[in-house]
């Protein structure tokens, strides 16, 4: 991992200082966490003039902040429709785009100055939950690459894991002609003949299309002990939709990877640290992310926790969000859970009960 | 404590020979447990064969009339206030559907009022004039005879959103003397059900025309078995509900449909002086209020237009004020997470146009149970997220605001006016054109009249099937008369 140059630009060095150093210490620190983000905060308020107006809007600024809860959360929409970046898009190294779902004609986006944090945010939490310990092993990129998605938060993220953590014998097997199915299926024989453990990792909709490929030729492997996979995204908005339960079933049979060793990311475009669960041999499975991540659950109108125990609407206080902004608003519904929270997919908007247009069909509409 | 109530309506199917699921609903700190009926495929051909020959033993050979009687008298008692079973009802559905107990009783109160002797003679003469067809064969003025009959077997696939909406399907098909097989809503799983025990006690005869099951929405096999078993099938839900159904259904049953719709008020610059904008805004907030805008004739939009004394953005402050101070004669339902985040985006893109310089301005704050968006001009928004919110949009004349619900004709339902009559008569063609299938008066958009064009369609006459007996048939027949010539 390189050391990061603290004269980039985008950030006083005092805090990106401060930052990277907290990030370093293990477990952080309540007191430590809720002065940076406060910090950060007022930074982002006086760089980043979207931010500053959202804020004003809500008659919340860092005078009245005292607490990282008190810091407005950007719902992710605002990445589709605001410039947010403290430092001008165009001095921006990386800017990562959204796929987009309901609003696909706007993408949402997210500039980075450069990627020193978000490089070491990822590895640092990748080296722990995935590869727990080991320093590098064979693996299997089942996404297009950074040349061919440069704009995707996922395809760098995987690219990271690659040159970061893999070992010679590394390497995609999707490129502009799809999946490389017969390079695959000689990959995985070939691992489970060395006895080598090997990781396969890829957006969970290319784990289907490779598990039917697989089922069509009627093979299955055993990858040998140690072997895992990463899978995210979920699949919303894919031509198949399998429950997800269901989903870590069949790549148990596929590739005889045993579901604690199945390991599911949760990532976002609008946000500069993962979340990952400890397999997936329970459902739905705990989500945590690192020290430098923390979230709430709360009522998405009026921004409030949530009583304990009631589900909520997942907000992200991310310190690795240095430029754009540190909390956002998802659309995803969670539960506090030991530890972290589970993950309850996507609130749909109002579930119409009955003939009274909702929010999403009407959306469907206007498209038409 | 947890009340437990059944749900459903099995004739001929005894409780322990079907599988229950339970369901909790809870509001305002109150819990009541429903147990839903299952019925297997096999159980539900066996209803459907039950309810049929009953329908065809006790119904069609009642005068139609006599159904009215009946019908009226079932009412009758659901209406009876002093009634325990009532006055349960009332408790109940406030709780299943969330909504505000008086705003629930009252709604149901008006819902039945609408299905009294007079008024279902009217629904009658509205769609048959000479409602005797369903009895027997009538004369025509152009030679011939003709009569009508109703389905053997009626369908009917049931929303949640409303309470008292399977009675419009329920006594159209008593109406027309079809038998009933219905699939409750897991939203609101107990008004039919109630609806077919009063009429069985009033009416023993018909006992056995009607059932009422569950199963969770898009269940195939018990679906393609309903659709199957029907003659004619109504089904009230979203696009997607809709498609399904048009799946299952084979050839030769008729599907009639009811989906999301769009409803929308319309206050004309003749309503905007001192004094009536203010009964304006009263009646505009009622659209919104009642059912908290479940219905599909619950207002989502309102067009305002310019020119008068008090000014369309001076109508929405007036607008709020009604929606604040009524919140507490009728309080909100407690919304979902999914309704709340509906909510909560709406919002967000009402304030990221804000940000974004279009000149709109959000009334209401996060804590208030109602939000609207006031509008200079038009933006590219949906125009409520339901639950007490909706758009304001200042039009130059109304005729714009025709132009502009043009673009959603096919989900188009009721346009609700505050206008003069010249105005009233002007608009009309233009609304009709647009897409609107019923134009009635600010304030009384949640209440359709009986008989109403539901849809544009005929509540009654689309469930029959006519046989007519030419002029020729008689004619030939006079040829073999025992006194022909």
């Amino acid at each position: 991992m390189n050391k990061p140059d603290i004269a980039a630009p985008g950030l006083a060095p005092d805090i990106l200082r401060d930052l990277l150093d907290f990030m370093d210490r293990p477990g952080g620190g309540e007191d430590a966490f809720n002065e940076l983000a406060l910090r950060l905060f007022f930074h982002q308020f006086q760089h980043n003039h979207a931010f500053q107006r959202y804020c004003r809007q809500l008659g919340k600024t860092p005078r009245t902040a005292r607490h990282w809860r008190d810091i407005p959360a950007v719902p992710i929409d605002g990445f589709k429709d605001l410039t947010l970046s403290c430092v001008p898009p165009e001095r921006c190294e990386r800017v990562f785009m959204t796929s987009g779902t309901t609003r696909s004609d706007i993408k949402g986006r997210h500039y980075h100055p450069h990627l020193q944090v978000y490089d070491r945010s990822m590895a640092m939490h990748f080296a722990q939950r995935f590869m727990r310990g080991e320093a590098r092993m064979r693996m299997g990129i089942l996404f297009p690459s950074e040349d061919m998605m440069p704009n995707s938060s996922l395809a760098h993220y995987l690219a990271l894991a690659l040159h970061g953590f893999g070992a010679p014998g590394s390497g995609y097997f999707i490129d502009e002609n799809g999946m490389d199915v017969d390079a695959l299926i000689a990959t995985l024989s070939q691992a489970e003949r060395d006895g080598e453990p090997y990781a396969l990792l890829g957006a969970s909709y290319s784990f289907v299309h490779l598990m039917d490929a697989l089922s069509a030729r009627n093979l299955t492997f055993r990858l040998p002990p140690g072997s895992r996979l990463l899978d995210t995204g979920g699949f919303k908005g894919q031509s198949r939709e399998i429950p997800m339960q269901a989903f870590y079933r069949q790549l148990h049979a596929a590739f005889g990877v045993r579901a604690d060793d199945c390991i599911n990311m949760y990532g976002m475009t609008e946000l500069s640290t993962q979340f990952y669960d400890n397999g997936n041999a329970v459902h739905p499975p705990v989500k945590s992310g690192p020290h430098w991540i923390r979230t709430r659950l709360v009522d998405p109108v009026t921004g409030s926790d949530m009583p304990a125990g009631e589900r909520g609407i997942l907000a992200h206080c991310d310190l690795a969000n240095f430029n754009s902004v540190t909390t956002i608003l998802t659309e995803d519904a969670g539960i506090a859970a030991d530890g972290g929270f589970l993950l309850l997919g996507r609130a749909q908007g109002a579930q119409a009960k009955g003939c009274s247009m909702a929010m999403d069909a009407f959306l469907k509409a206007a498209q038409a | 404590m947890t009340t437990r109530i059944a749900a459903g309506y099995l004739p001929g199917l005894p409780a322990e020979s079907l599988a229950w699921e339970s369901r909790t609903f809870r509001a305002r700190g109150q819990a009541i447990e429903v147990a839903l009926p299952r019925p297997t495929p096999e159980q539900l051909i066996l209803l459907a064969a039950k309810v049929r020959k009953a329908a065809q033993e006790n119904l069609a050979v009642m005068p139609v009339m006599d159904v009215v009687d009946a019908i009226d008298r079932c009412i009758a008692r659901m209406l009876d206030a002093a009634d325990p079973a009532r006055q349960e009802m009332d408790r109940l559905l406030s709780i299943v559907t969330g909504f505000d107990a008086e705003m629930t009783r009252l709604g149901i109160n008006a819902i039945l009022k609408t299905f009294r002797r007079p008024q279902l003679l009217r629904f009658l003469a509205e769609d048959f004039g000479d409602p005797g067809l369903l009895d027997d064969f009538r004369p025509r003025p152009k030679g011939g005879w003709t009569r009508a009959y109703g389905p053997k077997l009626l369908g009917h696939v049931w929303a949640g959103n409303v309470p008292g909406l399977p009675l419009w399907s329920l006594v159209s098909g008593l109406l027309v003397k079809a038998g009933s097989l219905g699939k409750l809503a897991s939203d609101e799983p107990l008004f039919a059900g109630w609806f077919a025990r009063v009429l069985a006690e009033v009416e023993p005869r018909l006992a056995d025309t009607l059932a009422i099951a569950w199963w969770p929405g898009g269940d195939a096999q018990r679906e393609r078995t309903l659709a199957q078993q029907s003659e004619v099938l109504t089904v009230y839900g979203g696009d997607a509900t809709l498609a399904a159904w048009r799946a299952h259904a084979p050839v030769g049953t008729r599907l009639l449909e009811h989906g999301h719709k769009l409803s929308a008020g319309l206050v004309s610059a003749a309503a905007l002086d001192a004094r009536q904008s203010l009964i304006a805004a009263r009646l505009a907030a009622t659209d919104m209020l009642r059912w908290d805008q479940q219905g599909c004739y619950s207002a989502q939009i309102f067009y305002v237009e310019r020119g008068a004394r008090v000014s369309p953005r001076e109508f929405a402050r007036q607008l709020a004020g009604e929606l604040s101070a009524r919140q507490y004669q009728f309080t909100r339902r407690d919304l979902s997470l999914e309704e709340a985040q509906s909510i909560a985006a709406w919002r967000q893109a009402v304030a990221m146009q804000a940000a974004r310089g279009a000149d709109v301005e959000l009334l209401g704050s996060s804590a208030d149970p109602w939000a609207l968006a006031y509008l200079e001009s038009a933006l590219p928004l949906p125009p409520s997220a339901l639950n007490r919110t909706a758009c304001v949009l200042a039009v130059d004349s109304l005729d714009d605001a025709a132009a502009s619900l043009s673009a959603q004709a096919a989900y188009l339902q009721t346009v609700g006016l505050m206008a003069s009559p010249e105005e009233l008569f002007r608009l009309a063609p233009l609304l009709g054109q647009a897409g609107a299938t019923r134009l009635c008066a600010l304030g009384s958009m949640t209440m359709p009249e009986s008989g109403w064009h539901h849809d544009g369609r005929f509540s009654l006459l689309d469930l029959v099937r006519m046989v007519d007996i030419d002029m020729s048939a008689e004619q030939a027949a006079q040829g073999l008369a025992d006194y022909r010539d």
